[in-house]
């Protein structure tokens, strides 16, 4: 398959008009850096099943009409979530909003604090090459923060294609803790591509529970990268959860460098027809003793494509590894298609280290029993596939959520359920 | 209530019930034993609508529904309760809400409010207390981590919310405790009404000192080969299931 290739004289055009700050000197080096090693392709090992053909073709579109950036339209928090919300809009944000914050947590332009940006994963020099600007969210030394932290990701895509990039770097000092809910919404019928970098740093005994929801539209392509990494008896809980959005790709890349760190995370992926999600983690525990545990469970319909790829790597030395992974799908039809894979690479050797991967359809016997207990067929499949799924939203640790979760999951299963019957 | 005429029905090809009539009137408990294999569970299975056994010949006639052309949950609607010999775990799903569905599922088929959720309660605390079980089995998964002993007794409460016309149970007794075999055993006899119609379905005569029924049969390589009183299950715990097999051959 031919992959194609980034516009770079066009790139390199909209690079240069962006508004010179202290990231241009970064913009300029990403901008190198994907000269040489251009976007990823379908021979690399790690994007053998998602092919970001069309994402490139919509940042040519996009870069070929302008590289506008669409005017900041309105959007709200999602309905009832208790937080203090950051909107960022077709990667851009408001100024005002980095004023009210609540005691211990300071939000600065990544423009104002950080010179050089890391390097968040085969896509992050994309995003930084045309990053307008970032946001750096930093919660102090031993601050408890009672309310999430909220990142409204929004993008309205209306005439032609549209490119953005979200950037937010999150740093918990020693012994803090504190919420975050990362939400992706969009709207409009153009085609769009958003491509998220966040960075996540825990200091000694931080603690961190992030849960992000992904709800983007039919018609809406995406790529994150969570970079993430524990200091000594740092603590993560995640939760991801993907319920629209057209071609999806995820990575998940938790760094364990520090003994007594312990990372739980894990997600739920709806996959209808038309739509490509590929949740793609990798843990890499470079000391022990430590703990990573991670469960994944998918629901295809239609001719749906899903990918999981769980990589835990235990380095030399890294004595007292706890690292388990699961990950189970759901094939509501028998044209959808998951390939899923563990990966474990073990150099050490006291580790306690597990995988278990299962693709099924639903349980005959258990649809038999509930239809003998008057439910229809529908019903007894709809409650079936709910309880798969409500596994994922009951080890999710925003509390709050759940209700949200439960009626977002609830909707778009009826959504794959019709699906599927039609 | 039931009529079964000359029924044939296979698994896979192979034959089980090979021309079988029963006749269960309301307000009657009919109990049919028979040796492992011979046909019992596909009985009941073949009334409940289990879509793996495939009737080949005969009639199944219901309150002069041909039961046949139903659905299982259709079935189910129409007041026919299967307790199973093995109840499925169906983790995730809510035991609350599986009765609740259930009993609503039948109420709007009936043409009934559905029940709300006070009235539920209550009814199924009351029920539960009745068969000696904890509330808080509300509020498990379907069965999920339960004893074999409090996977029946979760049937026979499914059973006493339904209120079932006819109740088939499938080795309901096989695998309990004295505690548990009564506790079956009042669900059933509570249930006993002369509108309704149970067939016990078991291996052994044990349940039947504790509900007396009206008939028993035997079954043997897929037929009825004796039918009579409750002597009859008596007779069989002594002289041992070769004695049908003897009989029927003989």
């Amino acid at each position: 398959m031919k992959s194609a290739t980034l516009e770079f004289d066009a790139l390199a055009a909209a690079v240069g008009a962006l508004p010179e700050t202290a990231l241009s000197a970064s913009r300029q080096s990403a901008l190198e850096q994907l000269r040489r090693r251009g976007m990823p392709g379908v021979r690399e090992e790690d994007w053998k099943y998602t092919d970001v053909s069309t994402l490139v073709d919509i940042t040519n579109t996009w870069l070929a009409s302008g590289a506008r950036v669409a005017a900041a339209a309105a959007a709200e928090p999602a309905a009832g979530i208790d937080a203090d919300w950051f909107t960022i809009v077709n990667g851009q944000f408001d100024e005002a909003q980095l004023q009210t914050l609540p005691e211990g947590v300071t939000v600065e332009r990544l423009s104002s604090n950080v010179s050089a940006l890391p390097s968040l994963g085969r896509l992050g020099e994309l995003n930084t090459a045309l990053l307008h600007d970032g946001l750096k969210i930093s919660v102090d030394k031993g601050v408890v923060l009672e309310r999430p932290i909220g990142l409204l990701l929004f993008d309205q895509a209306d005439d032609g294609a549209s490119v953005s990039q979200v950037r937010v770097d999150i740093e918990l000092a020693p012994s803090s803790s504190a919420a975050f809910i990362e939400h992706q919404v969009s709207g409009g019928d153009s085609d769009l591509y958003a491509n998220v970098a966040i960075r996540l740093a825990l200091g000694d005994n931080a603690s961190a529970d992030y849960v992000r929801i992904q709800d983007r539209g039919p018609q809406h392509s995406q790529t994150g990268y969570h970079g993430i990494e524990l200091g000594c008896d740092a603590r993560l809980r995640q939760a991801s959860f993907d319920l629209g959005g057209k071609l999806v790709r995820d990575d998940l890349v938790v760094n364990i460098a520090h003994p007594g760190a312990e990372a739980e995370f894990g997600g739920l992926y709806l996959v209808g027809d038309g739509q490509h999600v590929d949740n793609h983690t990798r843990v890499d525990h470079r000391v022990g003793p430590a703990v990573s545990r991670q469960e994944y469970r998918g629901i295809l319909a239609g001719k749906a494509r899903g990918v999981w790829n769980g990589k835990a790597i235990v380095h030399e030395g890294a004595d007292g590894t706890d690292a388990e992974q699961s990950n189970h799908n759901l094939l509501l039809s028998q044209s959808a298609e998951i390939n899923a894979k563990p990966e474990l690479e073990i150099y050490a050797d006291d580790v306690k280290c597990s995988h278990g991967t299962t693709v099924g359809q639903l349980d005959e016997n258990a649809l038999y029993y509930l239809r003998t207990r008057g439910l229809d067929i529908d019903e007894a499949r709809q409650a079936l596939t709910r309880a798969f799924a409500h596994a994922i939203v009951g080890r999710s640790p925003i509390e709050q959520l759940e209700e949200f979760l439960l009626g977002e999951i609830d909707r778009r299963l009826r959504d794959l359920l019709r699906e599927d019957v039609a | 209530m039931l009529q079964i005429k000359d029924i044939h029905a296979s698994i896979g090809g192979s034959e089980i019930l090979r021309g079988l009539s029963l006749d269960v009137a309301a307000g009657e408990v009919h109990a049919i034993m028979g040796p492992n294999g011979s046909g019992k569970s596909t009985l009941a299975q073949v009334v409940a609508g289990h879509s793996d056994y495939e009737v080949t010949a005969g009639s199944v006639t219901y309150k002069d529904i041909d039961l046949l052309e139903l659905e299982p949950e259709e079935r189910a609607r129409e007041g026919i309760f299967l307790g199973f010999q093995y109840p499925v775990e169906i983790p995730g799903v809510n035991n609350a809400v599986l009765l609740r569905s259930a009993l609503n599922a039948k109420r709007k088929h009936q043409g009934l409010e559905e029940i709300d959720a006070f009235e539920f309660l209550k009814l199924a605390k009351e029920k539960m207390a009745m068969l000696g079980m904890d509330p808080k089995f509300l509020n498990r998964g379907v069965n999920e981590g339960f004893s074999g002993g409090e996977k029946k007794r979760n049937e026979i409460l499914q059973m006493a919310m339904l209120e079932p016309s006819l109740a088939i149970l499938d080795e309901t007794d096989s695998g309990l405790d004295i505690d548990a075999l009564r506790a079956v055993a009042e669900g059933v006899n509570t249930l006993r009404s002369p509108d309704r119609a149970i067939v016990l379905v078991t291996h052994y005569q044990r349940l039947l000192d504790y509900v007396e029924p009206d008939q028993v049969h035997v079954l043997s390589e897929g037929r009825i080969v004796r039918s009579g009183d409750k002597s009859l299950a008596l007779e069989l715990e002594d002289k041992g299931y070769d004695w049908v097999r003897e009989a029927a051959n003989g």
